[in-house]
């Protein structure tokens, strides 16, 4: 039993298909608001984290350890003036952090959260190509970025946008093609190769002890498309002012913040979904959702740990990167996944 | 002839130095902070430590050796009717916090000792209110807040 018919049951005194309209409506208010407080707890952990790794303390002054800092930053930051440059083109200005934040919470629903102990199966939605749909969710985020960048009038703001292309380009090939391998692996074992949960059911064994290499791809990739601190081309906070986000304040600034950080937490989901064997672990019919949080957890302290420890690396240096060094290692990972799956080692 | 033994630079792996500064990176997250939290916990000052100037009016005799001797001028000496025989001039130092350096010149030349410093720094003021008058001098830090 699922969640979705948990809710309708409950509701089922409104007859069959409102019940079952409204628990959709609630399941999806759910899922957002989660998202959003997962990215508040993304930011209250990196700022933990971070002064703990710098030998600080960190935010301890507002509420038990600081847990209401981000609250309050996030009050601050509607109480704020929303100052916009004089020359910018209106809408797109107004539109880019909105389809950052939207491409980013699209996003949460298709991830299969498993089971958790009484609530059953906590997964939103599912698709058979929920995987692609994802992906061109995901894909959505650099639109507004580069929307900010173009439109806000400003010479910083433009140089980022740029770069955040150059960037963007450049590692999305290798991207969907490692994720091109681990299909490949999947559907030797499952009907719905395409479909997150099926790659997840696929994993009898992890995929990142058969396709290291493409976890390494998946995982640099994501990193660059969450754009922190080795590939914050597009931020730039040394260069360019703060990059795309230069000019704007408020709540707009809010929402390109959070989907940075929701996007590291997107992305270590969608990692431990395809390559750690999502919310599989012992007693997976209980505690699923609490493995996922798990693998999630570790790689988004491991990509808190590169964000802390790499510099930026030069634009022209992630260009040649991305197509001379990923690009080959993920055709090459596609072709061990063939030889692999041929050999039916998955 | 000496030989020159060529050393070789050890062979590094690749990604190695990048995981290695990663986990120094993670290392430290458990190590104990370095911060004190001030208003509630007090880090030890030292024993020398010294900031707010004190005055006994008592001693002092007027000599404006510290006046003369304070490298930014922030002493400067001033008029007080007080009944003190070793003063006949009636002048008193008075100093302006804002400028003080604590280089400690008055109370090195002051021939009675009347200029002292002690270790007390919390004389955080509001506005332009660190102008200490000789008989302010004279008191603790807690009686002139103002």
């Amino acid at each position: 039993m699922n969640i979705l018919t948990r809710i309708a049951t409950i509701l089922g005194f409104l007859g069959h298909f409102p019940a079952y309209a409204l628990a959709y409506l609630i399941e999806t208010l759910v899922v957002i608001i989660f998202g959003t407080v997962a990215v508040a707890g993304m930011v209250y952990l990196f700022r933990k984290y971070m002064a703990r790794v710098q030998i600080r303390v960190g935010p301890n002054r507002v509420g038990k350890f600081g847990i209401l800092q981000v609250m309050a930053d996030g009050l601050k930051l509607f109480q704020k003036e929303s100052i916009m440059p004089s020359g910018r083109d209106d809408l797109p200005y107004k539109m880019a952090p909105v389809i950052v934040f939207i491409g980013l919470m699209m996003g949460f629903v298709f991830i299969p959260y498993g089971p958790l102990v009484w609530f059953g199966n906590l997964t939103v939605t599912h698709s058979d190509v929920s995987l692609v749909i994802l992906f061109a969710l995901i894909a959505i985020m650099p639109i507004g970025e580069i929307l900010s960048g173009i439109t806000s009038n400003n010479k910083y703001a433009m140089l980022g946008a740029l770069r955040g292309v150059a960037k963007d380009i450049s590692f999305e090939v290798p991207m969907m093609l490692s994720i091109l391998s681990v299909v490949i692996m999947a559907s030797a074992n499952v009907s719905n190769p395409l479909d997150i949960n099926g790659i997840v059911q696929a994993q009898s064994i992890p995929f990142i002890i058969l396709e290291p290499l493409g976890f390494l791809i998946f995982f640099i990739s994501m990193t660059a498309r969450a754009s922190f601190s080795p590939f914050d081309m597009g931020e730039s906070d040394s260069e360019l002012v703060t990059g795309n986000t230069t000019e704007y304040s408020g709540l707009r600034f809010g929402m390109f913040y959070l989907g940075l950080f929701g996007t590291i937490f997107l992305g270590s989901m969608i990692i431990s979904s395809i390559y750690l064997g999502g919310y599989y672990g012992p007693f997976v019919g209980y505690f699923g959702f609490i493995w996922l949080m798990v693998k999630t957890l570790v790689l988004v302290i491991i990509s808190l740990t590169v964000w802390l420890t790499m510099p930026r690396v030069r634009i022209d240096k992630f260009v040649t990167f991305g197509w001379k060094v990923l690009l080959p290692l993920s055709f090459l990972q596609l072709v061990v996944a063939g030889f692999l799956t041929l050999g039916g080692i998955s | 002839m000496i030989e020159v033994k060529e050393i070789k630079p050890p062979r590094r792996i690749p990604f190695f130095g990048m995981i290695s500064g990663m986990f120094t990176v993670f290392r430290h997250a458990f190590q104990k902070p370095v911060t004190v939290q001030y208003p509630e916990k007090r880090e030890d000052q030292g024993d020398r430590f010294r900031y707010r100037i004190y005055l006994s009016t008592e001693d002092c005799v007027g000599c404006t050796l510290c006046e003369q001797v304070c490298p930014n001028l922030s002493i400067t000496m001033m008029m007080l009717d007080k009944d003190n025989p070793r003063n006949k001039r009636k002048i008193y130092p008075s100093v302006n916090f804002g400028t003080c350096t604590v280089c400690r010149n008055c109370e090195e030349i002051c021939p009675t000792d009347a200029i002292y410093l002690k270790g007390v720094f919390e004389t955080s003021r509001t506005r332009n209110s660190f102008f200490y008058n000789p008989l302010e001098l004279e008191k603790n830090e807690e009686e002139v807040r103002r």
